[in-house]
């Protein structure tokens, strides 16, 4: 598959700090690609860069074959994207400021903004000030502005920030639409994993802006251990060795223990004989979110 | 570039403020002009039928004092050589001078509003560049398929259409005010120009405009000023603040620094002033209107280089 946007060792350093460190990742054509991590783990930084808010300290980024750095504009052309917050000019209706972008492209006519507005479901607010505006529909109206120039790699930092269930959807939604319908490539950061499991293909795990991992949602979810959830009496002594060997989380009704299947038989013939009554085990699905904290702890 | 002034102009007129602004000074050069006609009701203007005695009595003044202080102070001898050459001038050709108000001269009178332009269009210099971070729209200004210097332009022109804007509206404003409330003078008035020791009868309409072009040259360099530290610092309030500061002291600082040394010749506000080239005397000795526009010329490149260099380089963090 064709690769839309490439970073080569990419590294940013601010007053001597290394915010970012030596990052590489490929985003494919038409897929939905998750960037992960904790606050503050670069995410915002890693866009900026992207986009040519910041320069690049080392390394190279390259959208749609052309680098950010030696050729801006043609790079820039083939990219749609919300840094942080979708902040409009309030004094200006909806349309007003998609005019304003508009007349910053080439051929951008009347028509395919009616139809951008359209799309996001603006249609009956569009000549209202942004002052106005919801959160949600702020969020639509940057998406709107994202799409007039039909981009090849949308950018979106952080999108569901603050919005409620009902608005997540919302853009999840479009977001399918956009890469099955349009061929577009989408990045979306996030802290938050819940939604990134629905939204994205592949995911890219950051912190301490590092590259810890990249995977597709599926390999994510199922490559791992179990984490178990055993029942049972007090612990007694058994507690010690079972900290120390099985590393147990306490819990009200007794333990969780995070390993492989095969290792459960052993480990109830251990309490047994420690003398520990059992009275259940249970398998606690792990989500993205657990996997998430266990890559990000190590 | 058409497109993107276009934009920068939406902008600013889709504000409030903008408007206040162009209200404030038209309603300043009607305040101007009612004061005026209440004036010149309360005291008619009398025709001075002396009036060649007194201009008589004015040249043996200025011949005086050309022999005094013309000898060491090349400025103040042309000053008076020219004094003398436009009186004679008037004599001769029996222009007296106009003693009431007419259209003409309440055009001039209307320049004091140059001042607030000055306000103005250094406020909307100030905040052109340095809005756009406090309201964090730069993000989504900057990632269109265009150099971060043009964007710049576009936002430089703007300011100075802007200003231009204002001092046009200036004009017209105080042109029909002053017609409607002074009408035209009774007579066609030439203004008397001294170009290479020969008095020249000018068009004054053109005249009118020169004086608000040239009476426009520090809000223009100070403007560029706000602009330069809005796009290097992008904070607006000290765009302002050392701006206006400077509007208003700067005249002053440099008047006293002229008075005890030379090198306040290479001051901004010593040059801003061209007009003293063609009726008055420049601050030091020795300058000429060449060596000004020389040195306002590279405070104009320091400013914007300034201003697109650090524009076009920096991290944008908003
Ligand atoms: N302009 C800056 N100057 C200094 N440090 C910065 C700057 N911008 C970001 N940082 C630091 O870089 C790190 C990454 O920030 P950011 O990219 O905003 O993270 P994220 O978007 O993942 O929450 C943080 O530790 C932040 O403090
Ligand atoms: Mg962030």
């Amino acid at each position: 598959m064709k690769e839309v946007l490439r970073l080569d060792h990419v590294k940013k350093v601010i007053k001597g700090k290394k915010i970012i460190d030596d990052l590489s990742f490929s985003v494919r054509e038409g897929e939905i690609f998750g960037f992960l991590g904790p606050n503050g783990a670069g995410k915002t930084t890693t866009i900026r860069m992207i986009v040519g808010l910041m320069k690049i300290s080392e390394g190279d980024i390259v959208i749609a074959g052309k680098s950010i750095k030696k050729d801006f504009t043609k790079a820039i052309g083939q990219v749609g994207a919300i840094v942080e917050n979708p902040e409009m000019y309030k004094f200006l209706t909806g349309y007003q400021n998609l005019l304003q972008y508009a007349r910053m492209h080439e051929g951008i006519t009347k028509e395919k903004i009616a139809e951008i507005v359209e799309l996001v479901g603006l249609t009956d607010r569009i000549h209202e000030k942004v002052k106005s505006y919801s959160l949600g529909m702020r969020q639509r109206l940057g998406l709107a502005q994202c799409l007039l120039h039909d981009p090849k790699l949308l950018i979106l930092d952080e999108p569901t920030n603050g919005l409620d269930p009902a608005g997540i959807r919302e853009i999840r939604d479009h977001l399918r639409l956009l890469t099955r319908e349009r061929g577009m490539s989408v990045i979306v950061s996030s802290h938050l994993l819940s939604e990134m499991e629905l939204m994205c293909d592949r995911i890219a795990i950051i912190q301490n802006g590092k590259l810890i991992d990249v995977q597709t949602v599926n390999e994510f979810v199922q490559n791992r251990t179990a984490t178990y959830q055993i029942e049972t009496g007090s612990l007694g002594d058994a507690a010690f060795w079972l900290k120390s060997e099985w590393n147990i989380v306490m819990s009200k009704e007794g333990f969780t223990v995070e390993t492989e299947r095969e290792n459960i038989p052993l480990l109830i013939r251990n309490l047994a004989a420690a003398g520990v009554d059992v009275f259940g085990v249970k398998t606690i699905s792990k989500t993205l979110e657990d996997r998430f904290l266990e890559v990000t702890n190590k | 570039m058409g497109k993107l002034i276009l934009n920068e102009w939406t902008k600013l007129f889709r504000r409030i403020g903008t408007w206040v602004m162009f209200g404030i000074v038209i309603l300043m050069v009607i305040g101007m002009g009612t004061y005026l006609k209440y004036d010149e009701s309360n005291h008619p203007p009398q025709e001075n039928l002396n009036w060649k005695q007194d201009l008589t009595v004015q040249l043996e003044n200025d011949r005086t004092s050309l022999e005094e202080v013309g000898q060491n102070n090349a400025n103040l001898r042309t000053f008076y050589e020219r004094q003398i050459a436009i009186k004679e001038y008037q004599i001769e050709n029996e222009l007296s001078p106009e003693t009431g108000q007419n259209v003409w001269s309440f055009i001039g009178e209307a320049m004091g509003a140059i001042g607030f332009i000055g306000v103005f269009t250094i406020i909307i210099a100030a905040g052109i560049v340095s809005n756009e971070f406090s309201w964090g729209t730069v993000k989504l200004l900057l990632i269109r398929p265009m150099k971060r210097t043009r964007i710049l332009l576009a936002k430089y022109l703007t300011v100075l259409l802007f200003g231009i804007s204002m001092l046009s509206a200036t004009f017209l404003i105080a042109a029909v005010i002053g017609f409607a409330l002074f009408g035209l003078p009774e007579q066609a008035i030439p203004h008397l120009a001294y170009v290479d020791g020969q008095v020249v009868e000018r068009s004054l309409f053109m005249q009118l405009i020169g004086e608000y072009l040239l009476g426009s040259i520090d809000v223009l360099m100070l403007a560029t000023m706000a602009f330069m530290i809005s796009a290097v610092f992008r904070n607006s309030s000290l765009a302002i603040g050392l701006s206006l500061f400077l509007m208003f002291m700067g005249g002053t600082v440099t008047m006293i620094v002229a008075s005890k040394y030379e090198w306040a010749k290479y001051i901004l506000f010593a040059n801003t002033d061209l007009s003293v080239y063609f009726d008055g005397v420049p601050l030091v000795d020795g300058m000429t209107l060449g060596f000004s526009i020389f040195i306002l010329f590279l405070y104009f490149a320091l400013f914007q280089f300034l201003a697109f260099f650090v524009f076009a380089k920096r991290d944008v963090t908003a």
